[in-house]
């Protein structure tokens, strides 16, 4: 089985693969597509850029057949079609890699790529396993894979389960990919070998649809790239005749200054966190450092380095082994209710799976933390937490019609002031942030940033853990970087650049 | 011979076999709990290692490896039905009914597969169109059958039952027990389907991601409805088995069998989420099963003391799995 190739393909005036026109997609209060027009073309790799809810991922899932376009027209190869199901999608040789992966983890890479086209074996109902190897083999020896068909999907990593959703797009004929952020999990590593894959598949004429959010792969990668913002098409530019800058103007409809308000701390306050030789289990050794109130103090290191394990340990979410944690002059020496107790509160990374209740509503998650202080005597006021919920709502500016709306519902940006509010609400003094801005879109960063800096006005100590640099060096009053483990470092306000955090932060060789 | 890793495939050396169980892992606890079973009964008991009684837990386990089944792939694909064993008496009291009064076993054997049918259809049909939870359509359904079981026999025994049904669970063909084969012919057929037909990897699809299966153009609801019909057939075909065993259609032969047969899945290393099943597991956990209670019966400790027994096993075998889970 070879991946077809049409020698006849690029003639000029070049007819693009698949064309759209005005395509629109209504869903109830919101037009996440209004009048999309797009040209694909083959060998292309077309980025496509907008902020969270700029309309791309309804624009895949209409490419994909699994939402129906309520207006505009398809054109593939010039002939008008219809895409009205994944059904019809298959057919023409669209295949969208998702960011969270449609394999099956208990079968193997073979049955995976072949799930629901398993070649026959001699009675029906059987499948020809031998053929169905041998045919994943092809496949995955083109693409430079170097898995065995018979291994299970469950053992591997994130890198090689997305080669094994490419592996299957091209099994289904698809002469069109999308690919939704398909570096976000990957290694620098597993970037390039991506990167490779996807020239392999640019020579063979595949024509790609790129979702990013970097703009190193948008200029490094694109040939062509479309920028979405509310649901509309604001640009197309080629790369060599743009400039980041440009581009986040378009996705924000707006020049956007990349640095953050700040007040700088002049005075810091009282001693808010202190730790002194902490070791853990999780990897972290003798871990030193400080955080006053009024200060944002940044904890900047690689991934792995032991950053969200420090988080933890002073969380105490981790046993520690060795060392002392104060919380404004207390020992923290129990778990999370006491680190409660003592006025701490822990933004996770994670705000789906640790910090927000997705399925219930605004109000509800707002005053999650502080039934204790609100409703002393143990008896629940509706009315009470749903006063306490609409002040926090208007203070925060979360963009919730009330305070029933399930949280589920809304942006990165304001599930993430829900779980602000949430802490605001416990009347926490020490906010501890670990990753606070991740998934969040351009123009909600610098909101949840002056949230921040608000609280640290206002006598609050703030530590902060950032993988973005640029973020620790324009918010942070000082910042402490990690390595394995350990703090390598600690930088004052005017010695933080972002040079000077990645020669702390960089294994040595 | 096709060679799919983790899979049970027929076994080829006991080499093989010991690969495999470490390549699967989760299977492993329940192999060191049957063993650390049969070694403690061997000891305490006298008997328990004559040919005759283990032949006897052998033939004792066919009734439980028939729901077993089934329930491994209902399970796989992150269901439960928890109506098997109320069907499963229903099925008898049918079947001995039946066989009364024709005096033949066709017939009665059709009217249990037709009981298990039914409930199959609707347990299936519920969970999958109308999208109710496994547990409370199957809870339900449990009632339905129990319920029903005790209309029929208005809660007397039926009684009567013709030679021709008592011999597939006396009798014998080759020497071997006429319900060995039959447990060994329905796990074989399992095997083949779960680990040869394209219907096997949409089980391990339906738990594993369902999304993908859609996605696949494969009509994922069709499946699951067959899933729980197997569950509902098999329970009628073990329904013939019990009859046989106790000579008799009782309003309460099977109460409770669901919760063994869970106990052997969970025991086995299937797991009650993303699809992770192992056939070969859900086999060895109904081995444990039927070895701890037959090592509690000929220690003369009661029948209620011997449920509370199986909910310890699975306990020790679920955390020796997260254990091992764990260290990896």
């Amino acid at each position: 089985m070879t991946i077809p190739h049409d020698p006849a393909a690029p003639a000029t005036p070049r007819v693009p693969i698949l064309e759209l026109r005005g395509i629109s997609k209504r869903f109830t209060g919101v037009q996440a597509l209004d009048d999309v027009s797009f040209e694909l073309h083959e060998g292309e790799v077309h980025m496509l850029l907008g902020e969270n809810g700029a309309g791309k991922s309804t624009l895949m899932k209409v490419l994909c057949g699994a939402h129906t376009a309520d207006a505009g027209e398809f054109f593939h190869r010039g002939e008008p079609v219809v895409i009205g199901g994944p059904a019809d999608a298959q057919r023409l040789g669209i295949a969208v890699i998702f960011q969270e992966f449609t394999l099956v983890p208990y079968l193997s890479v073979a049955q995976n790529i072949f799930l629901g086209r398993e070649p026959r074996g001699r009675l029906p109902g059987l499948v020809d396993h031998a053929r169905m190897r041998r045919e994943a083999q092809v496949i995955m020896d083109q693409l430079g894979m170097t898995l065995r068909p018979d291994t299970v999907v469950a053992t591997l990593g994130v890198a090689q389960q997305q080669m094994v959703e490419i592996a299957k797009a091209l099994s289904q004929q698809a002469r069109i990919v999308v690919l939704d952020e398909p570096t976000a999990a990957l290694s620098d590593n597993e970037t390039e070998k991506l990167f490779a894959m996807i020239e392999t598949l640019k020579r063979q004429g595949v024509a790609m649809v790129y979702i990013s959010h970097r703009m190193a792969e948008v200029f490094s990668m694109g040939d062509r790239i479309t920028v979405l913002r509310d649901g509309k098409k604001v640009g197309f530019r080629m790369p060599g005749e743009t400039a980041p800058d440009e581009l986040v103007s378009l996705m924000v409809g707006r020049k956007v200054d990349m640095s953050y308000s700040r007040t700088y701390c002049a005075a810091p306050g009282e001693l808010a966190l202190r730790l002194q030789g902490v070791s853990a289990r999780s990897g972290i050794q003798d871990v030193s450092l400080e955080v006053r109130a009024g200060e944002i103090v940044g904890l900047a290191g690689l991934v792995g380095s032991g950053r969200t394990e420090v988080a933890r340990a002073i969380f105490g979410a981790d046993p520690i082994a060795a060392g002392r944690i104060e919380i404004f002059g207390r020992p923290q020496t129990g778990g999370p209710t006491q680190a409660r107790r003592l006025g701490a509160a822990l933004i996770p990374e994670s705000r789906k799976a640790q910090g927000l209740a997705l399925i219930r509503s605004v109000g509800e998650n707002l005053v999650l933390a502080s039934l204790p202080r609100l409703f002393p005597s143990g008896l629940f006021s509706p009315s009470k937490a749903a006063a306490q919920a609409r002040e926090l709502i208007t203070r925060l500016r979360i963009a919730t019609p009330g305070p029933d709306r399930r949280v589920g519902v809304l942006s990165g940006g304001n599930q993430q002031k829900v779980v602000i509010g949430k802490w605001l609400s416990a009347e926490a003094k020490l906010f501890i942030f670990d990753e606070p801005t991740r998934g969040i879109d351009v123009g909600a960063k610098a909101e949840i940033f002056s949230l921040i800096d608000a609280l640290v006005r206002k006598g609050a100590a703030v530590l902060m853990i950032s993988s973005e640099l640029s973020e620790i060096v324009n918010v942070c009053d000082r910042t402490y970087v990690m390595r394995e483990g350990r703090v390598a470092g600690e930088l004052a306000r005017d010695a933080m650049s972002e040079e000077a955090i990645l020669t702390l932060g960089m294994h040595h060789a | 011979m096709h060679e799919m890793t983790v899979r049970a495939e027929p076994v080829a050396g006991v080499g093989k076999l010991i690969a495999r169980l470490k390549h699967a892992g989760s299977a492993s606890g329940a192999l060191m709990m049957l063993i650390v079973l049969c070694a403690v009964f061997a000891f305490s008991t006298e008997n328990f290692l004559d040919g005759a009684n283990l032949v006897n837990v052998a033939v004792q386990s066919t009734i439980l490896l028939l729901l077993a089944l089934p329930m491994t792939l209902i399970i796989m694909t992150e269901g439960l039905d928890l109506s098997m064993g109320a069907v499963l008496t229903l099925a008898n009291v049918v079947l001995a009914t039946v066989a009364v009064n024709t005096g033949g076993v066709s017939l009665a054997l059709l009217a249990a597969l037709g009981v298990g049918l039914a409930f199959g259809l609707v347990n299936g049909t519920l969970v999958s169109r109308l999208g109710i939870p496994p547990f409370v359509a199957t809870l339900g359904t449990l009632g339905a059958a129990q319920g029903l079981a005790l209309v029929v026999t208005d809660g007397q025994s039926v009684v009567g039952i013709p030679a021709s049904v008592q011999m597939f669970y006396s009798g014998a063909f080759l020497g071997v027990p006429a319900p060995i084969w039959i447990a060994g012919i329905a796990y074989a057929a399992f095997h083949g389907v779960l680990y040869h037909t394209r219907f096997g990897a949409n089980v391990f699809a339906l738990g594993g991601n369902r999304e993908a299966l859609t996605l696949a153009g494969v009509r994922t609801r069709l499946y699951l409805v067959a899933v729980y019909v197997i569950g509902g057939l098999m329970a009628g075909l073990a329904a013939l088995l019990l009859t046989a065993r106790i000579s008799s259609g009782h309003p309460t032969a099977a109460l409770g069998m669901e919760f063994d047969a869970i106990a052997a899945v969970a025991v086995g290393g299937t797991s009650f989420e993303k699809g992770k099943g192992w056939l070969l597991g859900t086999l060895i956990g109904v081995l444990a099963v039927g070895v701890l209670r037959n090592g509690l019966n000929l220690m003369g400790v009661t029948s209620a003391v011997q449920v509370s027994a199986i909910g310890l096993l699975v306990i020790l075998a679920l955390m020796i799995d997260a254990f091992r889970g764990k260290q990896s």
